[in-house]
């Protein structure tokens, strides 16, 4: 129904006019504007930068052309970059997934304490990733570090490692630490899916004689799915974008053997904006072509069922 | 409604303040006087050592000598600077004198007068010759040296005389025998702090590159990152301190501040550090020594030595005005009492010569001897500073794969200087 036929139909209430006549123009209004400002304007001004030539002082010296794409498809250290973003995102999610389906059913059974586990849980979240980061990256010190030290008296290792500084131990910690930070969103998520599964299907499929292992996979799993799914997409953007952790830790170093390709997108900042801002596009499609990938798959397997 | 009062106050005021900012830019005033703006660095750890105490006394025994010229001081700490400057030049609110730690990119734009167009012939020639020269571009000095520091080799008595090491090490070998002798009589010490992460790397690379005869360009000004000597001294690291476990198992990720805190904390005997270790070597009460560098030969005449920078804008036109107050600033009283204050080296000469006789840095010494051979940075190369970010990020990884590591950023440099 248009604004037009109601006031045509009722002549009488014309003296309202203005507003009116745009309709639900004022209400979506601010939202849309926030929309143009914080996302569409920004992801432009990424888009053009990534075309110009700018010094290092920051004046602008020209179009590049594709000069900058070029440049950083010339980057030697662009393809383990690459492969190692797609590692830490499929390890990081994959891990925190699997331990989160865990957590929520353990925190939706009746137990004593567990009001109290529960709050616990959200600490990881409340606290800053920054904050979190900079704690374990000082637990692991080589020198000072109290994780060292305790491995140590525990006999797990001879000496203090510098675990952070060598890429093969490194990526490992900061996986856990990932994982670690992601697990409480995702087990809240989880858990609300769990909560929303009527007691009555439960009930029923008792009735009809199916184990514990049957109905956690005919009837849990499928009924969490759009909870699961929820969580999978937001830790798969949050992962992939996932910059204050590896910053906070390694500093993508030595050189970018740490980095993924958000981290490897301000390392570039440094020496080359123009540079910087072309990785960063190239991000941006990834993430978009990522999670409508995934989308598209995930609804393609509804159909099926 | 109320919120909405709010929200137009607020924009309102933000406004103003623009306004009020942008509308100090001129300078100049009707009865002939003018005001300068004086944007410098903060060298105090501390409000009750700020570098403003200091600049604020110059200028103001400044304008009782010249009545005519206001100095509007601003000093802005190390962190915000570059940003701060970077907005001020955007803006068109270009200060008219500013110090700080670089600047040849300003010179690139354009934005600078000579450096003989603003220091009389007296200052000019007071000035270090290398320091002067590290503020040509192209042949025309632009930066003036402001302070300055210079590396030179420490190591940690105690731990010598425990491992029975007599005197420093003068040659790359002596080097290896004494971490050998460290590592082998006093477990738990790092023998050589090595630290070749994104803090240090663009340092300590060029000073052992420099021990090898080589460096980060030729003669001519042309980068030579990948030279025969420089990938010859980053194997012998490899190869001599590195894979023994002379030095940190990781240098590419090492910071210098990991090495000055084990220095200071006895946890490491040698490593090459800049006067303010001194300091912190007697806080932490290490017994510490300073030598020459070690090359692959025998101990190094030069050094790594670092400055920072004064320069005159061009924009506000008070080229007079700026010459008479760099004098006075340049003079011995005034640089003297900023040197000794920071601990920091001097620039000119007649402060040199005050600082090394008067008897009062017995600790500096050994620097004041290495300054007048310090070599630099390639500062007044306009694209130094995005081939410093390129060796900082990755210069470091040399030590695993030098011929590689040190071939990408050759042609990174060759990239830089095609694009200028």
């Amino acid at each position: 129904m248009s604004s037009n036929s109601s006031t045509a139909s009722r002549p009488a209430r014309k003296g309202r006019g203005g507003l009116a006549r745009l309709g639900p123009l004022p209400w979506v209004g601010p939202a849309v504007l926030l929309i143009v400002v914080v996302v569409l304007w920004p992801v432009y001004e990424m888009v053009r930068t990534s075309f110009l030539k700018i010094s290092s002082s920051g004046f602008v010296r020209g179009s590049a052309g594709f000069d900058k794409y070029k440049q950083l498809f010339d980057e030697p250290s662009l393809p383990s970059i690459v492969v190692a973003t797609v590692v830490w995102t499929l390890v990081v999610v994959t891990a925190t997934m699997g331990i989160s389906l865990a957590l929520a059913q353990l925190f939706n059974q009746k137990f004593p304490g567990r009001r109290v586990t529960r709050w616990a849980l959200i600490a990881p979240w409340a606290a800053s990733l920054v904050m979190t980061a900079i704690g374990f990256k000082w637990m692991l010190n080589q020198t000072a570090g109290v994780l060292n030290t305790a491995m140590t008296d525990l006999g797990l290792i001879d000496r203090p490692e510098d675990w952070l500084g060598n890429p093969s131990t490194a990526w490992p910690w900061m996986m856990f630490v990932a994982v670690f930070v992601s697990l409480p969103f995702t087990t809240y998520t989880l858990l609300a899916g769990l909560q929303t599964i009527p007691t009555e299907v439960y009930e029923a499929a008792k009735v009809d004689g199916t184990n514990a292992r049957q109905t956690y996979l005919r009837i849990t799993l499928p009924l969490l799915r759009p909870a699961l799914l929820v969580g999978m997409v937001i830790n798969l953007i949050n992962v992939f974008n996932s910059f204050p952790i590896i910053w906070s830790m390694t500093r993508g170093g030595p050189d970018s053997e740490t980095a993924t390709t958000t981290v490897f997108m301000y390392q570039l900042k440094n020496s080359d904006i123009g540079q910087s801002a072309a990785m960063s596009v190239v991000n941006f499609v990834l993430v978009v072509g990522m999670v409508v990938l995934f989308l598209k798959a995930s609804r393609w397997n509804q159909e099926e069922t | 409604m109320k919120k909405r009062l709010l929200v137009a106050t607020c924009t309102l005021g933000v406004l103003t303040l623009t306004a009020c900012g942008s509308g100090n830019g001129g300078g100049g005033s009707a009865d002939g006087d003018v005001t300068l703006k004086l944007v410098a660095a903060d060298y105090g750890d501390k409000a009750s050592n700020s570098s403003t105490a200091y600049w604020e006394d110059v200028a103001e025994r400044f304008t009782a000598a010249n009545p005519k010229i206001k100095i509007d001081v601003q000093v802005i700490n190390w962190n915000d600077i570059d940003a701060q400057v970077k907005t001020m030049i955007q803006s068109g609110n270009v200060p008219d004198i500013l110090q700080t730690g670089g600047y040849a990119d300003k010179v690139a734009d354009d934005l600078l007068y000579k450096a003989d167009e603003v220091l009389s012939e007296q200052t000019r020639a007071n000035v270090i010759d290398s320091f002067a020269k590290a503020g040509d571009v192209d042949g025309t000095q632009y930066g003036i040296p402001f302070v300055s520091s210079a590396r030179a080799f420490f190591y940690n008595k105690a731990v010598f005389a425990k491992a029975g090491i007599k005197e420093a090490p003068k040659s790359w070998d002596d080097l290896k025998a004494a971490a050998e002798k460290i590592k082998a009589k006093v477990p738990g010490v790092t023998p050589y702090a090595l630290p070749l992460g994104p803090e240090e790397a663009q340092g300590e690379s060029l000073i052992w590159e420099l021990g090898n005869g080589g460096g980060y360009t030729d003669a001519a000004g042309k980068y030579t990152l990948d030279s025969k000597a420089n990938t010859e001294a980053f194997s012998w690291l490899k190869s001599n301190l590195v894979e023994n476990g002379l030095t940190y198992a990781n240098p590419a990720t090492t910071d210098r501040k990991t090495a000055f805190a084990d220095f200071a904390a006895g946890k490491t005997a040698m490593l090459n550090g800049h006067p303010s270790l001194i300091q912190m070597s007697k806080d932490g009460k290490v017994d510490y020594g300073v030598a020459p560098i070690p090359g692959r030969a025998g101990a190094l005449k030069s050094t790594l030595g670092v400055a920072d920078w004064m320069m005159a804008f061009k924009d506000g036109g008070h080229k007079e005005e700026v010459r008479k107050f760099l004098d006075f600033a340049y003079s011995k009283e005034n640089t003297l009492k900023f040197d000794e204050t920071y601990n920091l080296m001097p620039v000119t000469k007649d402060t040199l010569k005050e600082m090394t006789t008067n008897g009062k840095h017995k600790d500096l010494e050994p620097f004041f001897a290495l300054l007048p051979n310090a070599v630099f940075y390639p500062l007044g190369d306009t694209t130094w500073d995005s081939v410093s970010a390129e060796i900082k990020k990755s210069g470091g990884t040399a030590v695993n794969d030098p011929a590689k590591v040190l071939g990408e950023l050759q042609k990174k440099a060759e990239t830089a200087v095609a694009d200028k």
